[in-house]
């Protein structure tokens, strides 16, 4: 007895998908095996890590506790689309390399060592500000973690530390690079005045 | 996670004719925080789950009347917090409501969802009390109202009836200056269920109200610190020691009154000060 | 370059989303695997029937100890002990009895709650007092182990070092007993298996630390060279050990050969617990102390209590207690460990690698000798610690960094010795690591004709940040700009060997390698610049990048294609880098370098609620030379924050069926961003005296060996409480306290 699929529409990162979808399907399967968005992680299954926060219509929720059912109609913004699809204070390029196009995979320029030509699209502040403080060890966490203070900067363009900590408590980091997290959302809200 | 049929309903009367139709079956989904923590642990196999979310007679938003703050059914945790009016008036359920899990959290969490899950450890409940919180409930023969002081009956156990909801929370305002305070005991600092939890509310008479969670089968309200002691019936898991728990109570009850009455003072320094002027 | 902090190889990937951990990788039309489990530890299975499962709609498999044939394969990195699917016996909660491989998860979960197992649940060794009770259940049947003297004991070894004698006199002997949890490793990624059969045999996608390992242990599972198993690691997200050693890659391949199809088992956090863990301890300690606080004696008797198979915890015993006096001098030492077997989850590698547990009791004890004796507490370690080049192992690698220099560096960060307020103390601890011993790496290091290079490397970058330093190192020696090198990790069919990434190694060995690689490449280049431009080789010179002629100088680029035209080609070398193997050593030979941290702390306590907040730490670490000061800093600082959970706040709780009842995020806690220090600092000692490139040590682990006991050491200071047994949770401390004041009166609590 398979319950009948939900037809569900569903706009990400700019762009909509009409999907069917299992009634039980959580919004993070959904991203991850229905759409192929596996920028948003998954670790806990139960809202208490953070690695699958999203933005659904610009409030940070954790997908893994949103049925996809639930968000028919919803506007969502993963990692993927961060940069486009997100209000910010401006969207800064990377600081050393010239970015004329979205995609740049030309080496970096400038006296800033970087390493390793990526695929170096425009970057939301924050995304920089993570790279550039080093603020990502093993990068799990780090979705997430970006998700979360983007949602942060949105309602408070100038937090203190613990209003930062405050709004990234339900992100967990095994690699403890805490400090370095903190730096980079003050960082990147330094850089969006 | 086991799977089940999804029903979203967009009138009040679809919701009740549902959920009296599915009875134990069925689970209401409101911000889904802790039922999508259970469904995927399997403690709750629904064979339908109900979206309330589009019932437009379910409301988001609080409501102001002369008697109080209505806080509508699909309220969510952050709505409270940033409430300009809840803020003022009641700045303890403030603190309580941001003591519930993390913004993600209080992004899809539903106050009525917090007391209706009646876990004997909800945050949101001692402040609901000592503010004299009313439950405003229907189903489809009708509407009654309880104060939150006999709503909850045990762990996960209300007044509620089989197909009766919450469809709002009045928050009466108070008659004379008060000042409350909120405040939990955590195995860490960051993020965590209450070990304990209280609200201490001190009015301008002198009266105080006390309210506490986690420390019995269901959260309760006393009159004063001793008699909240007294009637506090904590058992041992693996969160606390049954002691723990007790002398915690003491702690925060100390503190909180501490703390409510320098709110009371500066309330009443404010009301002064309008007066004066 | 090296010694400045470049940005994060991987890092663009790793904040956009982009960076591809196992659980995202896609394989075509890939089965998914569920397990079947018990509900308790310990279980006679009298029968499984699998019809009912294989009649749901899309599964594909249904495997189980029987449906292998017996014997079951049996694998382990150290002996191979643990069988595919449990036979018989399930050992520790969790443990699959049976395996689903279906088209959708969907139909593998269905399936796999179809699967009726009928069993008797069987009494479990919980813990370290039972698994040493000879009435106890053994928990590995003695036919695993023939003419092993442990084999009818739930004793899987015992080691003994020691030298000096103990009789010799001490003025004070402190004498305690310390316990240390069992605690998780809880990477934010879960680990996840893929396995697929290839046109050579098969190839398994893990998140793993040592992909030679996993080759070797699922060759040997499937009775196979190990040329047919290719092993394909992306980079872990976080390993801390928990990912070292093999899991359910060897079911997992047998699953690829049994269907022909790819199949693909994501754990979910709560059977990664299931998986993983580090072992917890029980260590009592005697030790004497000469009335000048000198170290007269350590006599140290630790128990470890590993899981239900041995994984790598007979290493982690023996590693550990082999170095367990500490950074001391220590005349008269007397060692004795044992790792015992229980129904748990197989303990396995986690950062520290058994040190955290022995420093926490070892360290204990001279704060506690400090204070009988009178003595401050950084001056009891200051007196005892072993000059640079100074034997402290009786015959094995000597004190290799000047020790002191940490230990006042981070009292000065901390302001040792100025007073504070009511309710506030610091302590101080320094832990010491025995680092990798007989190992080795291999680097393979292309030019390519353009004069970009590649280097094929073995290591795991699981965040450490081996990939940025192993490009700085390649950049560096090569004389190329650091975007010009590319590092490939992760796959044993193109990476040659190397033995591990773990023990703090990979900058030494790997470094090493990928440096002696270099240097052979600009050898090779020298030789060809001269045939081709018909000069004598000794004239030529290569330096940062340019290859300088007697008459001139040319590029990389330039000496490839004179030299081989049209045909382009290229410069290639393998460098290595090995610590002898010393068969008569009880490591196996000897440490390449100690790992030294001082730890530093400044706590305050609630006396009300128990609660210790961290207030300042200072982490000062003897690295020989920061490649890249940053990433340095990084991983002391989260290596810290991760024992500060340990210290402060988790622990698995055992039922009495040997379930996990904290299992899962909710109720085993790790700490949060709420809940690191208010202020932290990070003291790097460079003296350039390490065996790794250009003087560097290993780093990365020292941060959580010594935080326990510095922690412990300043809420004794600060509430007045001895506790010796982690972690220090709010109500354990509170416990402390109510046991050090009188209790009040009944009535006699005033309110308000």
């Amino acid at each position: 007895m398979q319950p009948l699929s939900v037809a569900v529409t569903l706009t990400v990162n700019g762009q909509t998908h009409a999907l069917e979808v299992l009634p039980h399907h959580t919004l993070l399967e959904t991203l991850r095996d229905g759409l192929g968005l596996t920028g948003t992680k998954e670790c806990c299954g139960e809202g208490e890590c953070g690695a699958c926060t999203v933005l659904v219509n610009g409030r940070a929720i954790n997908s893994c506790l949103m049925l996809a059912a639930e968000a028919d109609g919803e506007t969502i913004v993963t990692i993927e689309g961060l940069c486009e699809h997100t209000p910010t204070g401006g969207q800064a390029p990377l600081g050393r390399a010239s970015l004329a196009g979205p995609i740049d995979n030309r080496p970096p320029v400038g006296n800033r060592p970087h390493i390793g030509p990526g695929p170096l699209s425009r970057l939301d502040p924050l995304q920089t500000a993570f790279l550039e403080k080093g603020a990502a060890q093993c990068g799990f966490c780090i979705p997430g973690m970006i998700m979360a203070a983007r949602y942060l900067l949105m309602g408070n363009p100038h937090p203190t530390v613990t209003e930062i900590q405050d709004g990234l408590a339900g992100n967990l980091c095994r690699c403890g690079g805490y400090s370095r997290i903190i730096e980079s959302v003050a960082a990147a809200a330094e850089a969006e005045t | 996670m086991r799977s089940f049929q999804y029903a979203r309903p967009e009138t009040l009367e679809e919701l009740l004719a549902l959920l009296h139709e599915h009875g134990p079956a069925a689970k209401l989904l409101a911000g889904g925080t802790d039922l999508m923590v259970r469904l995927r642990s399997g403690q709750s196999l629904p064979r339908v789950v109900i979206d309330l979310k589009r019932v437009k007679a379910l409301r988001a938003e609080i409501v102001e009347t002369d008697a109080g703050l209505r806080i509508g059914a699909r309220t969510v945790m952050a709505g409270l917090i940033e409430d300009r009016r809840v803020r003022r008036h009641f700045s303890a359920l403030v603190e309580a409501a941001g003591a519930v899990g993390s913004v993600q959290i209080r992004n899809r969490a539903t106050l009525a969802g917090n007391i209706c899950n009646a876990s004997p450890a909800a945050d949101t409940a001692p402040a609901l009390l000592v503010y004299g919180a009313i439950a405003n409930l229907v189903e489809l023969g009708g509407r009654r109202s309880v104060p939150l002081a006999d709503f909850f009956l045990g762990p996960g156990r209300t007044v509620l009836n089989r197909g009766e909801i919450v469809e709002s929370i009045d928050v009466p305002f108070a008659s004379e200056p008060s000042g409350a305070a909120f405040g939990r005991i955590t195995r860490r600092r960051g993020v965590d269920v209450a070990g304990v939890n209280l609200c201490c509310l001190v009015k301008a008479s002198g009266q105080t109200l006390f309210a506490c969670g986690a420390v019995g089968p269901r959260p309760f309200l006393a009159p004063d610190l001793e008699s909240l002691i007294a009637q506090a019936s904590p058992i041992s898991d693996l969160r606390s020691g049954s002691d723990y728990r007790l002398a915690m109570l003491a702690v925060l009850g100390r503190r909180c009154l501490a703390a409510a009455v320098s709110r009371l003072q500066l309330a009443m320094t404010a009301v002064e000060a309008t007066c004066n002027r | 370059m090296i010694g400045q902090s470049a940005i994060r190889a991987g890092g663009l990937e790793r904040v956009t989303g982009a960076q591809k951990y196992t659980a995202d990788l896609r394989l075509e039309r890939p089965l998914d695997v569920k397990l079947v489990k018990l509900d308790c530890a310990r279980a006679r299975i009298h029968s499984i029937d699998t019809h009912a499962a294989r009649r749901v709609e899309g599964v594909r498999h249904v495997l189980t100890a029987a449906g292998i044939g017996f014997p079951v394969p049996r694998y382990g990195p150290a002996y191979a002990d643990r069988p595919v699917l449990a036979e018989g016996e399930t050992k520790f909660f969790g443990e699959p009895v049976a395996a689903v491989a279906a088209e959708s998860k969907e139909a593998a979960e269905a399936a796999a709650a179809m699967v009726q197992v009928e069993y008797e649940e069987l009494p479990a060794v919980l813990t370290i007092e039972a698994a040493l009770d000879p009435a106890s259940p053994l928990v590995q049947d003695p036919e695993l182990r023939p003419g092993d003297r442990y084999a009818g004991t739930n004793i899987l070894n015992e080691w003994r070092f020691g030298w000096g004698a103990l009789e010799s006199g001490a003025g004070l002997v402190i004498e305690n007993e310390y316990t240390f949890p069992m605690v998780t490793h809880f990477a934010i990624e879960p680990h996840a298996f893929l396995a697929a059969p290839d046109p050579n045999g098969v190839t398994v996608w893990s998140p793993v630390q040592h992909p030679y390992v996993l080759q070797r242990v699922v060759a040997a599972a499937l009775g196979w060279p190990v040329s047919k198993v290719r092993v394909i690691s992306p980079d872990p997200g976080g390993g801390f050990g928990g990912k070292g050693w093999p899991k359910f890659e060897p079911l997992m391949a047998l699953l690829a050969l049994e269907t022909g199809r790819p199949v693909r088992l994501v754990l979910t956090l709560e059977e990664t617990f299931q998986a993983a863990r580090r072992a917890s301890a029980r260590i009592h300690v005697s030790t004497g102390f000469e009335s000048s606080g000198r170290i007269a004696f350590q006599d140290i008797h630790a128990d470890f209590l590993l899981g239900a198979y041995a994984d790598i915890g007979a290493r982690v015993v023996s590693k550990a207690s082999y170095a367990a006096c500490g950074p001391y001098r220590t005349p008269h030492a007397r060692i004795v460990a044992r790792a015992l077997f229980s129904h748990t989850t197989p303990s396995t590698a986690f950062r520290g690698f058994g040190t955290p547990q022995a420093s926490w009791a070892v360290e204990s004890q001279l704060d506690e000798a400090a204070r009988s004796l009178g003595i401050d507490r950084l001056e009891i370690r200051r007196l005892n610690l072993p000059s640079k080049g100074e034997a402290f192992v009786p015959g094995d690698t000597p004190a290799d960094g000047d020790w002191a220099q940490a230990l006042h560096k981070a009292a000065e960060a901390i302001e040792w010795g100025t007073p504070l307020p009511k309710h506030r103390g610091r302590g101080i601890a320094l832990g010491l690591k025995s680092s990798a011993t007989a190992s080795v790496s291999f680097a393979l290091v292309r030019l390519h004709h353009d004069g970009s290079a590649s280097v094929m490397s073995g290591t795991s970058d699981m965040g450490q940040g081996a990939r940025t330093v192993f490009t700085q190192i390649a950049a560096q020696e090569l004389g190329i700009p650091e975007a010009r090198v590319t590092i490939v990790m992760g796959d044993t069919a193109v990476t040659p060997f190397d033995s591990s990434t773990s023990a703090s190694r990979s900058t030494v060995f790997m470094g090493n390698a990928i440096m002696r690689a270099c240097q052979d490449i600009k050898a090779q280049i020298r030789q060809l610049a001269a045939e081709v431009f018909v000069v004598p080789a000794d004239s030529v010179v290569v330096s940062d990048g340019a290859v300088l002629l007697p008459d001139g100088q040319a590029s990389y680029a330039e000496v490839l294609n004179a030299y081989y035209g049209s045909a382009r080609g290229e410069a290639m070398a393998v460098g290595s880098c090995r610590s002898k193997y010393v068969a008569e050593h009880p490591l196996g030979g000897n440490p390449a370098f100690w790992e030294l941290m001082c730890v530093a702390a400044e706590v305050e306590v609630d006396e009300e609620t128990g609660h210790v907040q961290v207030r300042k730490l200072v982490l000062a670490s003897d690295v020989g030379k920061a490649i890249n000061p940053r990433h340095v800093e990084m991983q002391d600082e989260g290596a810290a924050i991760m024992g500060l959970g340990h210290t402060l706040m988790e622990h698995l709780i055992l039922d009495s069926h040997g379930r996990i009842a904290n299992l899962g995020a909710l109720d085993y806690r790790i700490p949060t961003i709420q809940d690191i220090p208010a202020a932290m600092q990070s003291v790097l000692i460079e003296n350039g005296d390490g065996p790794g490139p250009y003087g560097a040590k290993g780093a990365g682990e020292g941060g959580v060996l010594a935080i326990s006991a510095a922690i412990g050491s300043a809420v004794r200071e600060a509430a007045g409480v001895a506790i010796r047994d982690l972690p220090l949770t709010p109500e354990r401390v509170w416990r402390a306290i109510q046991e050090r004041q009188p209790k009040p009166q009944q009535g006699e609590l005033t309110y308000g």
